[in-house]
């Protein structure tokens, strides 16, 4: 089978979009089959028994063998069907040894790919001819990764792990969708509608995929953040890792506390003491939001823990970050 | 059947009065016009009611079927949060609902034998049964309220309390000292099961005190006491589903 | 019997029936009497007016969802309002319209006539349904003024747990119109068990009363399930219970399983009926029985029971154990069997018929052809990998209006041609009516057949917009939609004017063998002047001439006979029943 596109299916860019394919043609040849003998059948009777005069029914008979036979005969048929669905459902849940892991998380609504180099982006670059292994979960609602090039999808839910593997078989660009309805946005707090290029939602969680060469993949990796001065680094972080989503950089209070001049600030906290933002401070909401709580704020706090997800180097990139804030 | 025109007595049965005194045939005042014989009648209802509470079994299965989940993956919390529960209290309230089935039981029979007074007597007892149970029930979960053991935003928190007025924050609190984490969950389940468990026992109360009017009223008799019956055997259900939920939610371990 | 001599309680209502000899429409008079009637065939009005107009509102958020679709960015609506539209539509379709549309309307209507009773088992509760049917949809259709749901109509946590409160009005009311589905599901469960008329044995039971039996068993079994679900979402919303939210400890994985165990047997809720339908006209409209009846009853029962079995089809992709994934593939595969032999035998049934191919046969046939592409495109979703392709895409999309728009909705408009002569007294314009079939068969397959391309070519659903290898797909349906939507609005002229101005209607216009036709038109309010005492099947079309089928069965001497007698038809005049009592 070619790997071009069909009319009915996109081209194939992975190891395991033949098995689907010839499974979808072949299930669809039968229909055609089943489907045209059916109705076939039925316009052809339709045809030759219309009522006329002198026309009358014979009575039904009884045809025991005949019933039996369209009931038994189908289940082999059925099984097969199952059963290459099955196995082809295997080769794509058990990852190969040594395939290379990718983190991905989701969130409303954008996508997060950590590489092995600790270093992440919101698209998704593969190298070609290597088993690939994504390592997924979800921070908020479902979302579901979905590549239709690479005949993949899967569920992406939150508090649980989720995993998914292909090998690509040619360079490339293909899409990547959510396709798991993750809800939208188009109104902003007042009721008031945005721009369509502002609406947010499921269907705008679109991204690329990028299949490329090992030489290309390796040159991609290394140019990823690595040499980005630390504030910029910081800035994205806090754009990608929605802290951008509660703390505001302008000074305006939202849910959470403004960045604009944290730095160095004097923050009275909830048990009446007073604190000194620095770096230790900074780690430790970072990592224990509840272990200290700025007076106002409800305890325990609502920011989520960014255990895990933050190295010390994204945390001293966002200090860096944060000390460019100043209060004028 | 297409032409027939001719009117017969039997299709008529009910036109005058209400009284629904067939001319011809025993056609009782209890019979509806559209059943031909209290028999016939009995059995639907009969079956109703059973097909009824089959339904009503799905639905706690649902709550069952959580539960187990839960239970499977989180044996230890289980067993920890379950010693909050006052297991005397649960007790009583298993003796007494199994005393009131017995009198629902015996008020049908009374209601069979045309006993009349004595079913009254029997619906009563058991009319009272539920109260204490809904009573033993209501101290309960104050307790438990009062201990901020209801999941949720003001879990750790008594409810009402001053603490609890965050409603909405996005952050619950899904820890409270002396607990291991998640014990929300058992809390959960145990205010969803004995929560609906509560609701049936009032709609069971709701449907023995009409059972009881109508007796009082007199419109029961060895005949036709179909309502007494049904009445009973809801109760039954009711019962049922304690006698799981009991074990279940205060005997974990 | 023993002699009752009771003061009358609560029986007051029977005096207020009417006259039972009466055309059941004019029996009483005034609004109270439909509003308060205990009567099955106004019950049945009552309900086909509101699903007519749930279908009608659910029709035009689709037209508005297409016509959004029509071209990329925004064309009339924002993202939110969006979302909100296609929940409301699938919403609005599944349980205000379809779930109850075959049972209640034509169920309540034809269900006791069909075995010969005068009623369903429980009148009041047949009436209690009806208001709950509204208290329902009421808090289901508030949620549209308190902000709108837009959690696609399955709901899934965590998301429904975080969006607009107006969650909570929209699954209270699907929660209470679940007990209005269960209590239609119990008393016709009752009624058939309880109340068929002398000679009406199983073995004579109409295919219809066989699907609505089928129909009855799933909604009382699985809509309790639903009811657990939907309640344990509204404590979660209310209190934040967390048993279906990741963040307190709890599983989204076991909503879907929840949800899916009602949801699946619910489809099957809404095709057993259409089906049944189909089953009636067929037979009449070839003048034969069915081929293999008995097999095609069992099959009704085969799906209710298999229905209850795949769930987990829909969770493929969701993070469910390998053996559980194998277990629903498996299982799924083999509710084809008995679809297949419903397939089978209708065809069988046509071989050697004598066909009428008016309006309601062509429904029947759109029935065939539309859902046999429906149901084979099942099987795509059913095996394991190309699901993980097709799963959440148009194609599914495409799948489930094939089986449930092009399957049930075709039953039901067959149903509503076949039977409006009988429930209105009332004929239709045929030449108009097979116009109209004509327009939406062919709006249908445009609509919904480019959509199975796009799907399978990556387009997921519940999009508010699209790349631009998508589009000429997305103007094709939408087109498509237009003459859908024409066709359907055209329909409901032509039965709305038969309706006011049509020509009074014989009892029995087609022919039909079966029971319900050989009562009067209009049906009096006891169905029967005097009560049936039947002596054959409902299909025995070789005991009568084609003008006998006109002009009156002709039926055997009134013995309870167990089975269908071979006797040679008498003549005319003996043809009336004696007598029994
Ligand atoms: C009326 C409603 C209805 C009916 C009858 C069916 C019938 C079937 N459905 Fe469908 N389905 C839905 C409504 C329905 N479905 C809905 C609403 C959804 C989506 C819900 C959502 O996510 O929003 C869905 C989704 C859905 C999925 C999940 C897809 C996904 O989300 O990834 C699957 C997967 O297995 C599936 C399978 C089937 C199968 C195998 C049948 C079988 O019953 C079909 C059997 C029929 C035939 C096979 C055709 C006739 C038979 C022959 C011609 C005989 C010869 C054939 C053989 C022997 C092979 N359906
Ligand atoms: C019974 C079920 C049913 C029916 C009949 C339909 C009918 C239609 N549906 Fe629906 N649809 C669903 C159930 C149904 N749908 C469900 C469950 C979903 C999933 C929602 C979700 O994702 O959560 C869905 C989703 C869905 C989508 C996908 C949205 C998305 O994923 O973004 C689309 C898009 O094209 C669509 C289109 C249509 C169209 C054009 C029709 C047309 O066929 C409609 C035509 C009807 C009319 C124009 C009304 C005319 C009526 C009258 C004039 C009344 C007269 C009265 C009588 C004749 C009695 N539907
Ligand atoms: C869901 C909302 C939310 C998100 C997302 C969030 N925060 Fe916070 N954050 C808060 C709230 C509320 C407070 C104040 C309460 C407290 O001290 O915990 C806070 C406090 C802080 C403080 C202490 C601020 C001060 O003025 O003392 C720091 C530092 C901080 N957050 C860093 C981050 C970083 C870095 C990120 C992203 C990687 C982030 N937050 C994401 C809600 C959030
Ligand atoms: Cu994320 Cu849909
Ligand atoms: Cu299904």
């Amino acid at each position: 089978m070619s790997l071009e596109p069909t009319f009915q299916l996109p081209e194939q860019m992975s190891t395991s979009a033949p098995h689907i394919d010839n499974l979808y043609y072949f299930v669809y040849w039968l229909s055609v089959v089943l489907f045209v003998g059916i109705v076939g059948a039925m316009c052809w009777f339709a045809w030759a028994y219309r009522t006329r005069p002198g026309h009358k029914a014979t009575p039904t008979p009884h045809n025991l063998v005949l019933e039996l036979a369209w009931t038994i005969a189908p289940v082999p048929l059925l099984i097969m069907l199952f059963h290459w669905g099955f196995q082809g459902y295997m080769d794509l849940s058990v990852a190969p040894a040594g395939a290379e892991e990718v983190r991905v998380r989701a969130f409303q609504w954008g996508w997060d790919f950590e590489y092995k180099t600790g270093e992440s982006d919101s698209k998704l670059h593969i190298p070609v001819g290597r088993p690939i292994k994504l390592v997924m979960s979800s921070n908020d609602v479902l979302h579901a990764f979905f590549v239709p090039g690479l005949r993949t999808k899967r569920d992406l839910v939150p508090g649980m792990y989720t995993s998914v593997w292909f090998e690509a078989t040619k360079p490339g660009q293909t899409d990547l969708f959510c396709a798991e309805y993750c809800g939208g946005k188009s109104k902003d707090q007042n009721g008031n509608e945005l721009d369509f290029a502002q609406f947010k939602g499921h269907w705008a969680m679109h991204s690329d995929v990028t299949i490329e060469s090992e030489e290309a993949y390796q040159k991609y990796l290394d140019g990823l953040g690595g040499n980005k001065p630390p504030e910029e680094r910081g800035k994205s972080l806090y754009e990608k890792k929605q802290c951008i989503g509660c703390h505001t950089i302008d000074g305006s209070k939202g849910v959470a506390p403004t960045w604009k001049g944290i730095w160095g600030r004097q923050e009275k906290l909830s048990d009446g003491t007073t604190i000194t933002v620095d770096e230790n401070y900074v780690r430790e909401s970072v990592l224990e939001p509840n272990a200290k709580i700025v007076n106002g704020y409800a305890s325990p706090s609502v920011m989520p823990t960014f255990k895990g997800t933050l190295k010390d180097k994204d945390i001293d990139a966002i200090i860096a970050f944060m000390k460019t804030l100043k209060d004028k | 059947m297409a032409n027939v025109t001719e009117t017969v007595e039997g299709a008529d049965a009910h036109d005058a009065g209400g009284e629904g005194h067939d001319d011809h045939d025993a056609h009782p005042a209890f019979l509806q016009h559209h059943f031909d014989t209290p028999a016939q009648q009995f059995d639907a209802s009969k079956l109703g009611m059973w097909v009824f509470i089959a339904t009503e079994i799905l639905m706690f299965g649902g709550l069952f079927v959580a539960y187990g989940i839960f239970r499977a993956s989180d044996a230890e919390v289980f067993f920890a949060a379950h010693k909050v529960l006052d297991k005397q209290m649960g007790a009583l309230n298993t003796i007494v609902l199994l005393f009131s089935s017995l009198t629902a039981a015996l008020a049908v029979r009374s209601a069979q034998t045309g006993k009349r007074q004595m079913t009254s007597i029997y619906l009563v007892i058991t009319i009272a049964c539920a109260c204490i149970f809904l009573v033993v029930k209501y101290f309960e979960y104050t307790h438990k309220l009062h201990d901020g053991l209801l999941p949720g935003h003001c879990f750790g928190h008594p409810w009402f309390g001053d603490k609890c007025t965050e409603h909405g924050s996005s952050a619950v609190p899904i820890s409270v000292e002396g607990l291991p984490p998640r014990a929300n969950m058992f809390f959960a389940l145990y205010f969803a099961m004995t929560g609906l468990h509560g609701l049936h026992v009032v709609i069971g109360m709701s449907i023995l005190i009409w059972v009881l009017i109508k007796n009082i009223k007199g419109q029961f008799s060895p005949a036709y006491f179909t309502h007494v019956d049904l009445g009973a055997l809801y109760w039954h259900l009711v019962d049922l589903v304690w006698i799981y939920l009991f074990p279940l939610l205060y005997l974990v371990g | 019997m023993a002699a009752v001599d009771l003061p009358i309680g609560g029986h007051a209502a029977e005096s207020e029936h009417g006259d039972p000899n009466a055309p059941y429409y004019s029996a009483k008079k005034g609004w109270k009497s439909w509003a308060y009637t205990l009567d099955h065939k106004r019950i049945a009005w009552l309900y086909l007016t509101m699903i007519s107009i749930a279908f009608l509102a659910g029709g035009i958020f689709a037209l508005l969802l297409r016509f959004e679709l029509w071209s990329r960015g925004k064309t009339i609506v924002d993202a939110e309002t969006y979302n909100r539209f296609f929940t409301l539509h699938g919403g609005i379709m599944v349980f205000l319209f379809i779930i109850p549309s075959v049972p209640a309307a034509f169920g309540n209507f034809f269900l006791p006539i069909m075995i010969g009773a005068k009623d369903v088992a429980f009148p009041r509760l047949n009436m209690l349904s009806f208001y709950v049917y509204i208290v329902g949809a009421t808090f289901a259709l508030s949620s549209i003024i308190i902000g709108a749901v837009d959690t696609g109509w399955t709901f899934y946590t965590p998301y429904s747990v975080t969006t607009s409160n107006a969650v909570i009005s929209m699954t209270f009311g699907v929660f209470v119109l679940g007990f209005s589905s269960i209590l239609t599901g119990l008393n016709f469960l009752v009624t058939i068990h309880t109340m068929r008329a002398p000679g009406m044995t199983w073995k004579r039971l109409p295919l219809f009363i066989w699907g609505m039996y089928a129909t009855g068993l799933m909604q009382v079994l699985a809509t309790p399930v639903l009811a657990i679900t939907l309640l344990l979402l509204i404590f979660e919303r209310f209190f934040g219970a967390g048993i279906f939210d990741p963040k307190l400890g709890g599983d989204p994985v076991l909503f879907q399983h929840f949800f899916w165990f009602y949801s699946h047997p619910a489809v099957y809720i809404m095709i057993v009926p259409g089906m049944a339908i189909v089953s009636e006209i067929i037979s009449t409209f070839t003048r034969r029985q069915i081929f293999g009846k008995f097999a095609v009853a069992l099959s009704s029962l085969g799906l209710a029971l298999l229905g209850f079995l795949v769930w987990g089809h829909h969770m493929f992709t969701a993070g469910m154990s390998e053996f559980s994934t194998m277990l629903f593939s498996a299982l799924t595969f083999f509710v084809a069997i008995p679809s297949g032999v419903k397939i089978f035998n209708w065809t069988a049934t046509m071989y050697k018929g004598d066909i009428k191919l008016v309006t309601p046969m062509l429904y029947a046939m759109g029935f065939i052809f539309l859902f046999s592409i429906g149901g084979l495109t099942g099987l795509f979703l059913g095996m394991l990998s190309v699901d993980i392709h097709l799963h959440d895409t148009y194609f599914v999309v495409a799948h489930f209006h094939y089986v449930m728009m092009g399957g049930t909705v075709m039953g039901f408009l067959g149903g509503l041609f076949y039977w409006w002569p009988k429930m209105t007294g009332k004929l239709y314009n045929e030449a108009q009516a097979r116009i109209s079939f004509v327009l939406v068969f062919i709006g249908f397959n445009v609509t919904f057949m480019s959509q199975f391309i796009m799907g399978s070519r990556g387009m997921p659903r519940r999009y508010y917009d699209y790349l631009e290898q998508f589009e000429p797909f997305h103007k094709a349906s939408t087109i498509g939609s237009w003459i859908l939507g024409a066709g359907l609005f055209f329909t409901g002229y032509i039965l709305l004017s038969a309706l006011f101005k049509g020509k009074k209607a014989p009892p029995n216009p087609w022919g039909s063998a079966a029971l319900e036709w050989q009562t009067e038109t209009p049906v009096v309010l006891a169905n029967f002047r005097k009560p049936p005492i039947v002596t054959r099947d409902p299909y025995d079309y070789h005991l009568a001439t084609e003008a006998e089928l006109f002009d009156g069965f002709p039926e055997d001497a009134p013995k309870v006979a167990a089975k269908p007698s071979e006797k040679t038809p008498a003549k005319k005049s003996t043809t009336k029943k004696k007598d029994e009592e």
